[in-house]
């Protein structure tokens, strides 16, 4: 008897090394042997192996199946590991085989999966992903069948090559055991994101990070950037509660991050700098959730010359009282996060900013605000001076927040006060910024201040139309803000032009529309500008004739441009015929001497 | 101010080292993967069918150094003396010649050799223009040229031209655009300083790849050459500035690791609690978003931020995918061949944001 428990020791001893060996030895390896300390650890294994073969007379059965089953399985990951697929296959179909009539029970549950798993990667780098689907789904079912039947927290692989005073608590057990389905999950995001499964894989992307969170096994930074990239999922699906409860876990998980010691060498600095770089990332996709929030609002509310609907907007107010929170409560225990504490903390966070479509300028404002604060926060790293791409998003983020602000807004003066911020953030960084590096960007903010100008001076023409009609003050004003609207489009086609100056004679897809709307723009202003000198009115009617012609002319040369600029083409083809007509009878006023 | 001309695409050019001595050609063409059909077409002895790639260029096994230059890097480095930033990439596994296009024989630190590579090429053309320039100009203008060498290792910037320095950051100017901050910087007189200074740094990176266990071949070594003109116009003055970047990428078989491109699922490290591919599957979930406003916490390599301008930017940008002709090579020839085929998709991308709505009245 004494020798069989010889036996049994010296097993339990080599199967310890040959983990070791696997785990922490193998890192060690070096380059031309790679490995080296795997090749070890098998060894050490199929020494178990032998011994429990021997042995096997006068042992138990299921015993015996069931250590074989364990040997088997760390065959296959060893062999998996070393790049022998097909024995690392063999081995580890021999394991689920010995595993098949036990797998329910709590001492093989937990390998079973794991096998499951291992047989999963492996199929993936065959790249046979429907037949790795099927091991980690069968892995998926049989934890929650176990969960369902028994529950209790199952023996952990290796503590069947372990003495009894060395197995593990239930805690340790449940622990483990909770991991290697997390696992599970895990593996399921990626298959479904590989299969374009894109729901799914981020359901189960949330699951893991929630488990992840449930059972301690996160880096706070990673975590939360992990959730706050969810959360930009979910605004792309427009699901604002799933969004918002992503980032304020994010935020919440993130300021646990926060409390590392205090920066004492460089590599610390280091540390700190990155941490203000990830809280910054994070407020970015609070900005975007806010601008979202907002903008989809305002896509429900508004009518088709893009200005409130305010009957939309009573039949929305009447619909959200009668269906307040109803369905939302159901919703929202899918995607908790945390225990209690953590918990806490979220909601408190939630309860910070809306996750509903604001309906009028008071709701509105609130998550404006909010967003306002964020583009603060972000900017205090990304600031100008290092991080020139990255600022100048923020502001565009900011300008659009007050852009979508403005449309809540009824009062026209105060509306156009909104703008002008849009205007005074904007300008001094566009005439800053080195069109040679920023060529993508520059174009953007120049087409962005033609818009806003072009935007505030038609909110100034109809204040004037609304008083006594434009007074000579109010004329200035607005034939100030359409040359200002005027250069921006300028500068931005000429952002277009070869080094020779030359425009294209095709224009480049991503381009062409912003580039006929610019030409379709100034057009429209020089119509719009306001002189008493009829000679100059004459004048300006002449270049908006020729930029409406360009339009029509390049449509004909490009019939695929046709279906960019319908409306504007249309527009163009009216004004080309009455033009003419009004300049004519403006000269015939202006008699013989023009 | 110059822009880039529209629809100026990455140019792509492929080049066919010959088989290395001894091994296929006693074979015949057995040995051999691929042919060239015509100067910008190649087929690849797949099966069931044989590929057909189309290229800008395709240089054969015969093709001479010199030729490589006059078709690839002539044209970048004259738009850089008119204002353009240019860049010229070799991308290829280790072993199909990346070095020796881009260097010439390794062996030798010779700026004269007859088979030096595009990089002093191109110093020398871009001297000779300079000269040129200046004595049609007269005194009227002035050039400075500077150059940094730049290694990025394992997402870790190294200063080739000072091995003491280590882990440097890439920021941006509004101005300048993005630049290596704390790089040195060396002023340059002629082709054969800028060599001497390359040759110096090309050094310093093999050391490194010895006293530091890096493999030179994971690491992406960035050459970059700022050219600034100054024109004196009655008190007026024009200054003029670009780059010119010689980039030697990584073994494209390393790339492996770092791509998703298969479909192997990522492991979760036992030891590690960390589920490190999570992130990637998340990013890619809202990259699917369609054009709706988001951000993305973690994105772009430091290779990508720093050539950002070359890759679908405002410059003159062209890959030399350097291929080995064996068939033990297929597998690393063809996805060589998959990615300069994708890199030809690369267009200047400028998207304009625009309010559609209420607009037009």
């Amino acid at each position: 008897m004494a020798a069989a428990g010889d036996w049994w020791a010296e097993a339990c001893d080599k199967f310890r090394s040959a983990r070791t060996l696997s785990a922490v030895e193998s890192r060690k390896d070096p380059e031309s042997e790679p490995y080296r300390s795997k090749y070890s650890a098998r060894a050490l294994l199929q020494e178990v192996k032998q011994q429990l073969s021997a042995a096997e007379e006068g042992g138990e059965a299921r015993l015996l199946a069931v250590r074989r089953a364990v040997l088997e399985y760390e065959l296959g990951v060893n062999h998996t590991d070393t790049e022998e697929l097909s024995a690392g296959e063999e081995h580890l179909q021999r394991c689920t085989q010995l595993l098949q009539p036990h797998r329910l029970s709590p001492d093989c549950v937990s390998l079973y999966i794991q096998a499951q798993n291992n047989l999963g990667i492996l199929w993936s780098e065959r790249d046979e992903i429907k037949t790795a689907q099927t091991y980690l789904e069968s892995a998926e079912a049989l934890y929650n069948q176990y969960m369902k039947e028994d529950g209790n927290p199952p023996l952990d692989p290796s503590e069947h090559f372990m003495s009894e005073e060395e197995k593990l608590t239930d805690q340790e057990r449940s622990k483990r055991f909770e991991k290697a389905y997390t696992h599970t999950l895990y593996y399921l995001a990626q298959i479904y994101q590989h299969l374009e499964m894109t729901e799914k894989a981020a359901q189960y992307c949330h699951t893991t990070l929630k488990r992840q969170l449930e059972y301690c096994g996160y880096y706070p930074v990673e975590w939360a950037l992990n959730a706050a990239t969810l959360s930009q999922y979910y605004l792309s699906k427009q699901c604002f509660m799933e969004s918002r409860h992503c980032l304020a876990a994010a935020s919440v998980i993130f300021s646990q991050a926060g409390q590392v010691p205090s920066a004492e060498d460089n590599e610390n600095e280091q540390d700190q700098q990155d941490l203000r770089q990830r809280k910054a990332e994070i407020a970015r996709c609070w900005i975007k959730y806010c601008l979202n929030l907002l903008q989809s609002a305002r896509k429900l509310l508004e009518d088709d010359i893009g200005e409130m609907d305010s009957f939309r907007q009573m039949q929305l107010k009447a619909q959200r009282k009668k269906q307040e929170d109803e369905n939302e409560n159901d919703r929202k225990k899918a995607v908790l996060f945390g225990t209690s504490d953590i918990c806490d903390s979220v909601l408190a966070m939630e309860e910070k900013v809306s996750s509903v479509y604001p309906l009028d300028f008071q709701e509105a404002r609130e998550i404006f605000l909010v967003g306002q604060n964020y583009v603060q926060e972000a900017k205090e790293f990304f600031q100008v001076d290092g991080y020139v791409t990255d600022h100048i998003e923020i502001v565009q983020d900011h300008s659009a927040l007050f852009k979508v602000l403005a449309f809540f807004e009824e009062d026209y003066e105060r509306r156009c006060k909104m703008h002008k911020r849009r205007i005074d953030m904007l300008e001094p960084i566009c005439a800053d910024l080195n069109p040679q590096y920023y060529l993508l960007i520059s174009r953007q903010l120049q087409f962005e201040l033609a818009e806003t100008y072009y935007e505030m001076m038609d909110l100034k023409v109809s204040i004037g139309n609304r008083l006594e009609g434009l007074d000579s003050h109010t004329i200035k004003k607005v034939n100030s803000l359409a040359q200002l609207a005027i250069k921006y489009y300028e500068l931005f086609l000429d952002s277009l032009r070869d080094p020779d100056k030359v425009f294209p004679a095709e224009l480049d897809e991503d381009v062409l529309r912003p580039a006929m709307v610019a030409k379709f723009h100034i057009a429209r202003l020089y119509s719009k500008l306001i002189t008493s000198d009829s000679k100059k009115q004459l004048e300006n009617m002449q270049t908006s004739l020729e930029y409406y012609t360009f339009l029509i002319d390049y449509c004909e040369k490009h019939p695929d441009a046709v279906r960019v600029v319908e409306t504007e083409l249309e527009l163009s083809k009216e004004m080309v015929g009455l033009l003419p007509t009004r300049m004519e009878r403006l000269r015939a006023k202006l008699g013989p001497f023009v | 101010y110059p822009f880039s001309v529209e629809g100026d695409a990455i140019k792509v050019y492929v080049r066919v080292r010959p088989p290395s001595e001894g091994t296929a050609l006693t074979d015949g063409d057995q040995g051999l993967c691929l042919s060239v059909l015509s100067s910008n077409t190649i087929r690849l002895h797949s099966k069931p069918e044989p590929k057909i790639f189309t290229f800008d260029y395709v240089a054969n096994m015969d093709t001479t150094q010199e030729s490589v230059f006059s078709t690839v890097a002539k044209n970048i480095v004259e738009s850089c003396m008119n204002g353009y930033n240019g860049t010229i990439f070799a991308y290829g596994q280790t072993g199909s010649g990346k070095t020796f296009t881009m260097m010439g024989p390794s062996d030798s630190d010779n700026f004269t050799h007859s088979l030096r590579g595009v990089i002093p090429r191109s110093f020398e053309y871009l001297f000779f223009l300079i000269e040129r320039e200046k004595e049609k100009a007269g005194s009227g203008k002035s050039f400075l040229c500077k150059c940094s060498f730049i290694e990025i290792y394992n997402e870790q910037i190294f200063d080739l031209l000072d091995s003491a320095s280590a882990g440097l950051f890439l920021r941006e100017h509004i101005k300048k655009g993005v630049f290596v901050d704390g790089a040195v910087e060396q002023v340059l007189s002629s082709a054969a300083e800028a060599y001497q200074v390359l040759t110096m740094g090309w050094r310093n990176r093999r050391v490194a790849s010895t006293s530091m266990n890096r493999e030179s071949s994971r690491s992406h070594a960035v050459f970059t050459i700022t050219v600034e003109s100054m024109e004196k116009n009655n008190e007026v003055v024009n200054i003029r500035s670009s780059l010119l970047n010689l980039v030697d990428l990584a073994g494209s078989e390393r790339q492996k690791d770092t791509h998703t491109e298969g479909l192997r699922l990522k492991e979760a490290g036992n030891i590690n609690r960390s589920l490190s591919c999570l992130g990637q599957v998340i990013t890619a979930l809202v990259d699917v978003g369609n054009g709706k406003q988001r951000h993305i916490c973690y994105r772009d390599s430091k290779l990508t931020f720093l050539l950002r301008d070359s890759l679908g930017g405002n410059a003159k940008t062209c890959i030399i995918a350097n291929v080995h002709p064996g068939s033990r090579c297929f597998g690393e020839t063809l996805s060589t061949l998959n990615f300069a085929q994708r890199a030809k998709l690369i267009k200047n991308k400028a998207v304009v944001n625009e309010d559609t709505q209420g607009n037009v009245n």
